[in-house]
């Protein structure tokens, strides 16, 4: 996850966050990743020992949301992220 | 010989006498005192093998055709420029020291007459590594001044930023340019300048007030955005080579900060001079 991370650059802008990849090429990028408040909290508790289980426990205590939404928002948080990467790389 | 592009003075020198492409004509600045905030040397002749064995960093290529390639060079980086009319011959290697701010050009020998070191796209290449190193971004985008309001358009290709421009030229606004902009701060205010393009033009700048991300529309709209939006949809529009964490640190913070002070708006529009009215009447 964390090496994830590091191929980002981030900037906080008022409440949210704007990441930026690092690129190897020209992209032709449409508009880049904006995170709102859950999403920032996912990102910033991404470490290199964290696992999806665990993460999904802080996420449960912070925001009060069931263990299946968790899980499954962090899922698609990564997927989406990865995705984002893989275009612009 | 010295230019003046967006208020940078770049120094340019050689052992041989060289040309320029007629579109930098207008930005040649007579001031040779100035101090310059970066320096080319002009060489004719690439040596051979000057590139061996170094890590490739960056891919500037469409499809069908390479723009320029970018090399890690001792501590600087190095560039491989490749020919736009042959299609993939090179044309120049270029050296950059690692502060930014010293270039030597090496362009492949020919007739004398075709000793052009900022030849396209070794100019805009200069023009963007001088942006990086600076506050100030490069960006895809038109810009008009009415005598009030500095109005900069950006969007993808095709999407009117040509034609919006027009418009306004139509109906008595100045227009800076309809392609590529270089934005600068300049104490609290943001300004917009021109750049040498493939024709001759002369230097033009403007304060900059509002920005609209257009696109063409069944009728007039705009409603205005703010936030990480704007800053992540005005970002995508820059010239970047995102291979440095530097290089989107400061473009991160630049559009951050011009964000923060200039408006932005998101802008369809119907063809016709309507549009210029309607912005002026709902900014």
């Amino acid at each position: 996850m964390n090496k994830l991370k590091s191929q980002f650059v981030t900037r906080e802008v008022g409440n949210e966050l704007v990441l930026v990849p690092l690129s190897n090429n020209v992209s032709n990028m449409k508009e880049l990743f904006t995170m709102n408040e859950t999403g920032r909290f996912i990102w910033e508790n991404l470490t290199e020992k964290m696992t999806v289980d665990k993460l999904a426990e802080k996420l449960m205590q912070e925001f009060e949301v069931d263990e299946e939404t968790a899980i499954k928002d962090i899922k698609l948080f990564l997927e989406k992220v990865s995705q984002m990467k893989n275009e612009y790389s | 010989m010295n230019l003046k592009i967006a208020d940078f003075t770049i120094k340019l020198f050689s052992e041989k006498p060289f040309q320029m492409e007629e579109g930098y004509l207008p930005f040649v600045d007579g001031d040779e005192a100035c101090a310059p905030d970066v320096s080319v040397e002009c060489v004719s002749g690439i040596p051979d093998n000057l590139l061996d064995g170094c890590k490739s960093l960056f891919e500037a290529r469409s499809e069908d055709q390479w723009f320029y390639s970018v090399y890690e060079y001792h501590a600087g980086l190095a560039f491989r420029i490749f020919n736009q009319q042959t299609k993939n011959s090179v044309q120049q290697i270029a050296v950059l020291n690692e502060a930014l701010d010293d270039w030597k050009i090496y362009t492949v020998s020919g007739p004398e007459n075709d000793f052009l070191p900022l030849k396209y796209p070794m100019g805009p290449i200069l023009l963007y590594y001088l942006t990086v190193n600076h506050e100030a971004i490069m960006i895809h985008a038109s810009g008009v001044f009415d005598g009030e309001k500095g109005r900069l358009f950006t969007g993808f290709s095709g999407f009117g930023k040509t034609t919006i421009s027009n418009l306004w030229k139509e109906s008595g606004a100045k227009l800076i340019n309809d392609d590529r902009l270089i934005i600068r701060k300049r104490g609290n205010k943001f300004f917009m300048f021109n750049t040498p393009m493939y024709y001759p033009a002369l230097p033009e700048e403007a304060p900059l007030d509002t920005i609209h991300l257009i696109r063409h529309a069944p009728e007039n709209t705009t409603k205005k955005i703010s936030g990480a939006l704007a800053v992540s949809k005005v970002l995508a529009f820059c010239i970047q080579n995102n291979f440095d964490k530097r290089f989107i640190e400061n473009h991160l913070d630049f559009v951050n900060e011009l964000c923060s002070v200039t408006s932005v708006y998101e802008t369809g529009f119907l063809p016709d001079a309507g549009i210029v009215q309607y912005v002026k009447d709902h900014e």
